[in-house]
């Protein structure tokens, strides 16, 4: 008896496309989400200013019986400038590529392109943050280092600041309620950090009311953001691989987290006239004799600004442990 | 095939340091005349180079420089800098470093830091490739388990080359809690430099505080470039340090709590700008404390460093027009001296949040790997450039 294979009669065509693109590994993108946002007007110059009145010294003396008015004040206002700037990338694609491959290389390509101004919006800012915040070494772990691991102490310290330079909190608590393993979360200004640190949080323990706080355990986690990995005190962690890490720059050779903690209208994003997240598609027509490649292009407009320097640290921490990740 | 290469030309006179062309493009190939010495050759002198990205030398798998040159006996040869030639670079992202050095590390194999006022001197063993502005972190400063200058590791500090083998950085270690270090003798020859690749992505930003001068007005020192202008508005931050409280000091300089008007930020203003690292504030700190990094070793641990920070400025227009400068000069950073270097933005008001990324190539001071001591220019040369990328590279 003889039979057929595939040896002998293989199928023609080998191979069949997935009906789903697999997903690209994507960072969270945490820096965007805590700006105020900001827009300039078109033809508004190259800089946008921003105006903070100084407060005004309150009159905690007496008139008395003189009938004389005390001394005027003189309103004073701090001023913040940040230039605008812009950015682009694109791809030239062959018109051969979009005609003959099997999967729409034109809607892809531009997603990846989406994302990517997406992520270059939140790095930039990142990298903002870290060269222009003042910073706040850990020193409540045990490691020995400077910056030390983060310890509860250190929550409590950075929270301790921005509350006494009247920083405006994001979150409002979540009053505790009757299910087993929940507890109640104070109200709470961001952390921005990264990932890696997610085992030092598990293994903060707890120091009186202190503890950390896993976002498993909220009573309900309504308020809590996708990225949002736990709380201590009155900080909710926000975590992202992409959160900025010095690598061996600690006095002892270890990694150094870049903690960004804040509270509202501590940094704002600026775009210009709308000029944010421009897909540009341009058909083969425009480009040479013969018309063959086309160009698919991002382009926006941004500019940043630390718009309350008092109400962020960057909480300088590196790690209780160098295992995993 | 051109439709999508890029091309660019220029000239530039050259000076001791490494030279940086900031192009829209990160360039495949570049080319460089060396017209002073084309026009008059001298021994050991390039005349011509050429570098191409994809280029790997089999050898020593590094990305070298082709040269042209008039050898010791002013006879024309090729020849090749081998590392530290022309490279393309791409100044985007923050926390990019170079090599380690320390003990056999890097191009060097030991260095020393000696206790002195500021500034302290840093002697290697090993020709450091550093030039003045370049920014380093020092780490593992630990001479014992007990002394040593980790009070100085893990900040970033602007160095002053003063010879091959010297340079220097802004920071007092004559303090009676600094001892001497040197990684050829410390425990476990521990203790590593590196150089920060692309200091200033961003400026004006936060610096850490090497001196407070106290006054009428106060001068302020910084450990690397504070890419401050006069008009800036500045907060100062001196933390307190557990179980060392003289070390900052003059904790009146704390921008909060405000006892006069509480709540409300005291920030101070520059009036005058000394140069990369000094600025003058318009602060009274005559009954201040006195500044003091004599931090003790044991306190190392969770210290952290005095801050200047920029936070506003009351500035109305943009930099001023200069010799030779555009007519709308934009924003600048003064990587060291008073040397400003272009950013390549538009006019900004002098003062604003402004965004230093980056790209281009740069052509350091590699020598000729057979001849031996030609570099690719020196200083007063006239040097155009021819820089390229292409659409097409064939593998």
């Amino acid at each position: 008896m003889t039979i057929t294979t595939t040896g002998s009669l293989g199928p023609m065509i080998l191979q069949s496309l997935a009906p789903a693109m697999l997903y690209v590994p994507t960072p969270t993108m945490n820096y965007i989400t805590v700006c105020d946002k900001v827009s300039m007007p078109a033809n508004g110059g190259t800089t946008c200013r921003f105006m903070r009145p100084r407060a005004l010294t309150p009159p905690t003396i007496q008139l008395g019986n003189s009938g004389i008015d005390p001394p005027a004040q003189v309103p004073q206002r701090d001023i913040i400038d940040a230039q605008m700037a812009f950015f682009g990338t694109g791809c030239i694609i062959n018109e051969q590529v979009i005609l003959q491959d099997q999967e729409g290389v034109l809607a892809w390509v531009s997603e990846r392109l989406a994302v990517a101004m997406r992520q270059a919006e939140d790095l930039i800012l990142r990298d903002y943050i870290v060269s222009a915040a003042s910073q706040l070494n850990a020193g409540g772990g045990a490691n020995g280092d400077n910056p030390t691991n983060l310890g509860l102490t250190d929550f409590s310290l950075v929270a301790t600041t921005l509350d006494t330079n009247n920083a405006y909190k994001f979150m409002s608590g979540i009053e505790g309620m009757d299910r087993f393993g929940t507890g109640p979360v104070r109200s709470a200004y961001f952390m921005l950090t990264s990932t890696e640190l997610q085992s030092d949080f598990d293994a903060l323990g707890s120091n009186g009311s202190i503890s950390f706080l896993s976002q498993w355990n909220y009573p309900t986690n309504a308020s809590a953001l996708p990225s949002e990995y736990g709380s201590v005190a009155n900080i909710r962690i926000l975590t992202s691989s992409e959160a900025p890490v010095s690598r061996g720059t600690s006095a002892l050779g270890n990694d150094v987290y870049y903690n960004t903690v804040l509270g509202k209208q501590a940094i704002t994003h600026i775009n210009q006239d709308g000029f944010s997240m421009n897909l540009i598609y341009r058909d083969p027509y425009y480009s040479g004799m013969l018309a063959q490649n086309a160009t698919l292009a991002v382009k926006f407009a941004q500019a940043q600004a630390i718009t309350q320097d008092t109400a962020i640290r960057n909480l300088v921490s590196t790690r209780n442990s160098q295992l995993g990740v | 095939m051109t439709e999508y290469s890029k091309l660019a030309k220029g000239s530039f006179t050259a000076t001791n340091a490494t030279q940086f062309v900031y192009l829209p493009f990160k360039p495949d190939f570049v080319e460089i005349w060396n017209y002073t010495n084309i026009k008059t050759a001298g021994a050991s002198t390039v005349a011509r180079a050429w570098w191409d990205a994809g280029l790997i030398d089999p050898v020593g798998s590094t990305n070298p420089t082709m040269l042209e040159i008039y050898d010791g006996a002013s006879a024309v040869v090729f020849d090749t800098v081998q590392t530290n030639g022309i490279s393309a670079f791409a100044a985007g992202l923050a926390f990019q470093y170079g090599p380690l050095q320390g003990h056999n590390l890097g191009n060097i194999t030991e260095f020393s830091i000696a206790t002195s006022a500021s500034p302290t001197t840093v002697t290697t063993v090993g020709d450091h490739l550093l030039q003045s502005g370049d920014v380093i972190i020092f780490s593992n400063l630990s001479q014992t388990a007990t002394t040593g200058m980790q009070q100085i590791a893990g900040i970033a500090f602007t160095v002053t080359v003063t010879g091959a083998t010297t340079f220097t950085i802004p920071w007092a270690t004559n303090g009676s809690n600094y001892t001497a270090f040197n990684t050829a003798t410390s425990t476990g020859n521990v203790g590593t430099y590196k150089k920060v690749l692309y200091p200033y992505l961003y400026a004006p930003g936060v610096t850490v505080i090497s001196a407070i001068t106290n006054g009428a007005t106060t001068t302020i020192d910084t450990t690397s470039a504070h890419n401050l202008v006069v008009g800036q508005e500045v907060a100062i931050r001196i933390p307190t340090i557990a179980g060392a409280p003289t070390v900052w000091g003059p904790t009146q300089f704390n921008s909060l709590p405000n006892n006069t008007t509480p709540g409300s930020p005291v920030y101070g203003y520059v009036i005058a700008v000394t140069d990369y690292n000094t600025v003058v504030v318009n602060i009274n700190s005559t009954n201040y404390s006195t500044f003091n990094v004599n931090l003790p070793f044991a306190n190392v641990p969770g210290a952290t460093p005095a801050q200047l920070v920029a936070v506003g400025d009351v500035n109305t227009g943009g930099v001023q027009i200069s010799a030779g400068s555009q007519l709308y000069p934009p924003p600048y950073v003064v990587p060291i001296g008073t040397t400003r270097v272009n950013s390549i933005n538009g006019p900004a008001i002098q003062g604003a949040f402004f965004n230093n990324t980056r790209q281009g190539f740069y052509i350091g001071n590699g020598v000729a790997a057979v001849e031996g001591t030609a570099t690719i220019m020196q200083e007063g040369d006239i040097v155009y450039w021819h820089a390229y990328f292409h659409d097409l590279a064939l593998p």
